[in-house]
């Protein structure tokens, strides 16, 4: 009898990972963008977002063909809402990388000395704590193999505990940055000024969404 | 030729049929998993897969035929015309089988089970009147197919949970295996053992010798598991034992030279070098304690090796099991049918054993010329199934079937596992389930049983009609 074979849905973390290379992919686009301001080169920056933006509707397209594939009657191993979400953030975390490469094209911005070296430490942070909850999706297999528990479950909830810590570091670092920012608030008009400050929101954005997503995954672990 | 004659032909061919269609169809249940999980070879499973159904059909497969040759329709109200009996359970086998062969047409979930039990109470209701039917079994057999998923579903949900808490979420599954696995063993043959030799009347063998002669193969098992198991290390371990101090100087050395890259890098770069060092630090950790730790775990993977073999035997189980419940489809009705021409009481004393063999030959042929095909494709395409969760799966079903073996009911062994295997889902231990196949099997509950009625009433006449 052949019905067993039917028994078996499509296993939804294949897919999920598949969304995160393309989501990897946007957001590892952002560093050469803000050298790109750095530099100046605001016709090559301006190609740079459009890329992302390409990117990114690239992710959403997976997006939504996991989402239509998730049929109602599959019954998961992890909580079905839980899994929503995990895919919602990491489709927010690719919106963020979109909406920088926006902010940045909308209008020639330059770095003022005052606050550009704390700026990229504060980008590199947000990216570790992205890269930090990478690794923990590509762990979502192993988890899995181990259904939820035991030593597998204990790593990744020490890789969830390691993208909070960077997320504090980052949250820190956007203090600095911002005190440094405001030593030169008298440089900059209005509208810079307001720039600027979207962009430094978007980018912490990244790690406190790497963040929830890392929690995503712990709330799926059998550990207390 | 004697009508007589032609009927006791008819009735054997249309048994060793309906055998034949078990053993293709059917078996694959038992044996797909463990060719997906290439624990077994293709051919070994198809072997193993003979005997063990073949030893469940002659040991233990009596008590379900028995329910289907008499327990269900009264052949004593049958006594002034033999014939009509005759034509009613042949109507019933040929109705099983041409509703089967419409059903997997279609690509419908129903049990052999479910319809020639459907066809005989169809056939005994309308030809021989209501009050021929014994009400009573027929209720306890509708009780059982509803509990029978359910029981598997609980039973393999419970041995995986076992699983889970005493393998997987210990500091070393493979450790934690080694303990669990004779135990595991033990308990495979125990049952096996107990069921083999439930029926079988030795000369001046009481229960309790019986008890004693399966605690004792058990025991035997256990020890022999014990030692086999002791001697498995991680293949890995051997070679890193005689670890070079001068390989461990020289790891620290790089590692010192990446940290002093890293100084240099930010983002992206530093995580990725960061976790570089952080695995150099495992693996040079794991060298110490002859234990690799990086990227895949090996001790899954290899705990997973071990309950390979585990799945072997329990594969052989659920083949015994299958053989004793599903050997009785075909051959109840046939025995039925020979008892009452040849005038030999009927549900009196013990079931033919000839019938039984005949019954296991056929489902033994059916494997051989159909069946390993559709083992092959299942083995292939069941991917999901990891050994420890078939297993659980293959364990929790072959007991549901083997305890309703012994009390005569007869149940769908597919539909049991598939409970089974959704017990295993229950416990996290499958990524995804497909519910619509349950929606399925209970919406073929309700076609299969009027079908299989209608159909045996419809050959009933038409067998009447030629002779």
């Amino acid at each position: 009898m052949l019905h067993i074979l039917n028994l078996f849905g499509r296993s939804p973390f294949a897919p999920l990972q598949g969304h995160m290379e393309k989501v990897v992919d946007c957001v590892n686009e952002l560093e050469p963008l803000f050298l790109l301001l750095k530099q100046k080169d605001y016709t090559l920056l301006n190609e740079k977002a459009e890329k992302i933006s390409a990117l990114e509707h690239a992710a959403d397209l997976t997006k939504n063909d996991i989402r239509n594939h998730l049929p109602g009657s599959l019954f998961l191993s992890i909580d079905r809402g839980n899994f929503l979400e995990m895919l919602s953030l990491q489709d927010s975390l690719a919106d963020r990388a979109e909406d920088l490469g926006i902010l940045l094209s909308m209008r020639k911005m330059e770095f003022l000395p005052a606050f550009e070296p704390i700026f990229f430490q504060f980008l590199h942070k947000n990216i570790e704590a992205f890269h930090g909850v990478k690794k923990i999706i590509y762990a979502l297999g192993e988890l899995l193999e181990s259904s939820f528990g035991g030593a597998e479950a204990e790593k990744v909830k020490a890789m969830v505990e390691d993208v909070a810590f960077r997320e504090h570091e980052a949250d820190v670092l956007q203090a600095e940055l911002l005190k440094a920012f405001f030593t030169a608030e008298n440089q900059i008009s209005f509208g810079t000024f307001y720039q600027w400050e979207k962009i430094f929101k978007t980018v912490g954005a990244l790690s406190n969404i790497s963040e929830k997503l890392a929690n995503c995954v712990r709330m799926t672990l059998d550990i207390k | 030729m004697s009508t007589e004659q032609i009927f006791l032909i008819l009735a054997c061919v249309l048994g060793f049929y309906a055998a034949w269609n078990i053993g293709a169809n059917d078996v694959a249940n038992a044996m797909g998993t463990s060719v997906g999980s290439k624990a077994l070879t293709l051919r070994r499973a198809v072997v193993l897969a003979a005997i063990f159904e073949f030893a469940g059909a002659v040991l233990f497969g009596s008590n379900v035929s028995e329910t289907l040759q008499s327990g269900i329709v009264n052949p004593v109200i049958f006594d002034t015309d033999p014939f009509m009996f005759v034509r009613g359970m042949l109507a019933a086998l040929l109705a099983t089988g041409l509703w089967l062969q419409f059903a997997s047409y279609c690509g419908l979930p129903v049990s052999t089970t479910h319809s020639i039990v459907g066809a005989i109470v169809g056939f005994g209701a309308i030809i021989g009147g209501v009050h021929s039917v014994h009400w009573n079994t027929v209720i306890y057999i509708g009780m059982s197919w509803i509990a029978s998923p359910l029981l598997g579903a609980g039973a393999s949900f419970l041995l995986f949970q076992l699983i889970r808490r005493h393998v997987f979420y210990q500091p070393s599954p493979l450790e934690a295996t080694k303990k669990i696995l004779p135990f595991l063993v033990g308990g495979v043959v125990l049952v096996l053992m107990l069921s083999s030799t439930y029926q079988v009347t030795l000369r001046g063998a009481s229960a309790m010798t019986k008890v004693g002669l399966s605690c004792a193969g058990a025991l035997v098992a256990i020890i022999a598991a014990h030692y086999y198991s002791k001697r498995l290390h991680i293949p890995i371990t051997e070679e890193v034992r005689a670890v070079d101090p001068r390989l461990l100087a020289e790891i620290h050395s790089a590692k010192m030279s990446l940290e002093m890259a890293r100084k240099n890098l930010a983002g992206e770069q530093f995580y990725h070098l960061e976790d570089i060092i952080k695995d150099i630090d495992g693996f040079a950790d794991a060298l110490g304690k002859s234990r690799f730790t990086n990227g895949k775990n090996p001790e899954l993977a290899l705990v997973e090796q071990l309950f390979g073999y585990l799945q072997i035997s329990s594969a052989c189980l659920m083949a015994f099991a299958h053989g004793s419940n599903d050997v009785a489809n075909a051959i109840g009705p046939m025995a039925a049918v020979i008892s009452a021409l040849l005038h030999t009481p009927i549900g009196l004393g013990g079931f033919p054993i000839w019938a039984l063999v005949l019954g296991g030959l056929g489902i033994i042929i059916g494997l051989a010329t159909w069946g390993w095909r559709v083992i092959d494709t299942v083995g292939k395409h069941i991917t999901e199934l990891t050994p420890s969760r078939g297993f659980s799966a293959e364990f929790g079903c072959a007991l549901t079937i083997l305890g309703a073996s012994s009390f005569g009911f007869p149940v769908s062994t597919t539909h049991t596992i598939v409970g089974s295997v959704l017990g295993v889902g229950f416990a996290r231990g499958i990524s995804s389930l497909n519910l619509r196949v349950v929606r399925d099997i209970l919406l073929s509950w309700f076609v299969t049983i009027p079908a299989g009625a209608i159909l045996a009433i419809v050959c009933y006449y038409l067998i009447a009609l030629i002779a």
